[in-house]
């Protein structure tokens, strides 16, 4: 095996454990309103969104397409670049895990990408035309969108059923939120697993093992359907408190409604190729959903602070990635992405000990 | 500039879909429920042609809902 295959085989690990920690980080986002409405217990609903986000993640691969050809150029691309892409994603990942914020594993993927590219090969290599028109201004109209679809889903419930008996009602939207859920799911899968898939793609023609205008192989869709959902039924419980019941304290017809809005934006645009940040999406439904019912509903410090981790998202996520890659600069060969990885191996393990012991989380509020 | 980078009409039709299926789904499935209870009452109040009507409400409800999620899986997947 060559010293490139070895720095490959390093690459696509490194990209299911982003993976992985992009399951984990956003089981909250799909599950939290299912579990705090009392839709389903908190086992059964980790368990369904890991199926529903394996199968998602064969559902399309236009988002996949998007990362690996329009956000950085392909030709500039190395595996190295990519390694130091991921740290910084998985860094950031772990870094808002740990203080219970619910902050997007799609732009730390994309921004550590582009942050270790312009270190590496400089601003042209960045395809600032893509970041902007396939990233930053879907991101922005997403959960706006997302969070109008709340208000008026929940003024069309409210206006079709407020006047029933609240128990069957309660019952039947908790019902409705095993379909919603289900698809929230099956969206997250096919938006996030294909950001994984798109860079092990990248990463595999940076090392010349297929063709540029290669397909998606199989063996990286099932490998990223896999990783994304064992990192889901893995769970990361204390984003799921935040996302639950710290924004909003929702019933079923709002949980209901904040799962539509989010699940019907990600999955059009999924088939659209924009690569969203999932996490934005479900937080601008659920907060829709609360804003339709009143205004005061929504505690609107919990989500400034989320707004904050967002904006912090991309800067932050690249600039670690440019610092990786100018570690794994400095050593050649396979030693620096090894390096890396030990080195971060035991800083992850280390914050989980340390959050562990603590129980809760700095608080989101 | 900008609209020189973005694909306004990928971003519109994003837009009108979404709105479209979001409020569609959750406006044909409060209906379902609506039927559903509204049955409930009228069975439990011996109005047997209120209820069958409300019945159908929800079944036809239940059917759009289940209708607009396969469809918008199938439309998914044949892109």
């Amino acid at each position: 095996m060559s010293e490139s295959d070895l720095i490959l085989g390093i690459v696509v690990a490194t990209a299911l454990a982003f993976d992985f920690t992009n399951g984990f980080h956003d089981t909250a986002n799909v599950v939290a309103t299912s579990i705090s409405t009392r839709a389903m217990s908190p086992r059964i609903a980790v368990g369904y969104a890991a199926m529903l986000n394996f199968a998602g993640a064969f559902i399309s691969l236009q988002v996949a397409a998007t990362v690996a050809n329009d956000v950085v150029d392909p030709l500039a691309i190395t595996t190295t670049v990519i390694f130091a892409g991921l740290i910084g994603a998985i860094t950031w990942n772990l870094i808002t895990w740990y203080f219970g914020l619910p902050s997007s594993s799609s732009h730390a993927l994309i921004g550590g990408v582009v942050g270790a590219t312009f270190v590496a090969a400089g601003a042209d290599a960045v395809l600032g035309d893509g970041i902007l028109g396939k990233v930053l201004i879907p991101a922005l109209i997403a959960p706006v969108l997302a969070f109008v679809i709340g208000v008026l889903a929940i003024t069309i419930c409210y206006g079709i059923l407020g006047r029933q008996r609240p128990g069957p009602v309660t019952r039947g939207f908790r019902f409705g939120q095993v379909i919603s859920g289900g698809l929230l799911a099956l969206a997250h899968g096919t938006n996030d697993a294909q950001k994984t898939m798109g860079v092990i793609t990248l990463a595999l023609i940076a090392n010349g093992s297929i063709a540029s205008d290669a397909e998606v192989p199989t063996w990286v869709i099932v490998s990223a359907a896999s990783a994304i959902a064992l990192g889901t039924y893995t769970g990361g419980w204390r984003i799921i408190k935040t996302m639950g019941t710290r924004i909003i304290k929702m019933d079923a017809a709002q949980g209901f409604s904040a799962q539509g809005a989010g699940a019907a934006v990600i999955l059009t645009s999924s088939h659209f190729g924009f690569p969203l940040s999932t996490t934005q999406v479900i937080a601008g439904g659920v907060m829709g959903a609360g804003a339709g019912k009143r205004l005061s509903a929504v505690r609107w410090g919990v989500a400034g602070n989320i707004v904050v981790a967002w904006l912090l998202t991309l800067p932050a996520a690249a600039a670690i990635g440019g610092l990786t890659y100018v570690v794994t600069d400095v050593f050649p060969g396979v030693v620096g992405p090894l390096l890396v990885s030990l080195v971060g191996l035991g800083l992850a393990a280390a914050a989980f000990v340390r959050r562990v012991r603590h129980g809760e989380p700095v608080p989101a509020a | 500039m900008i609209a020189t980078v973005v694909d306004t009409t990928a971003l519109w039709e994003t837009a009108v879909y979404s709105l479209i299926a979001g409020l569609g789904v959750t406006a044909i499935f409060s209906l379902a429920l609506l039927g559903a209870t509204r049955m409930s009452e009228a069975t439990r109040d011996g109005r047997s042609a209120t209820a069958a009507l409300y019945a159908a409400v929800a079944v036809i409800g239940l059917l759009g809902t289940a209708g607009a999620v396969v469809g918008g899986v199938i439309v998914m997947t044949s892109k």
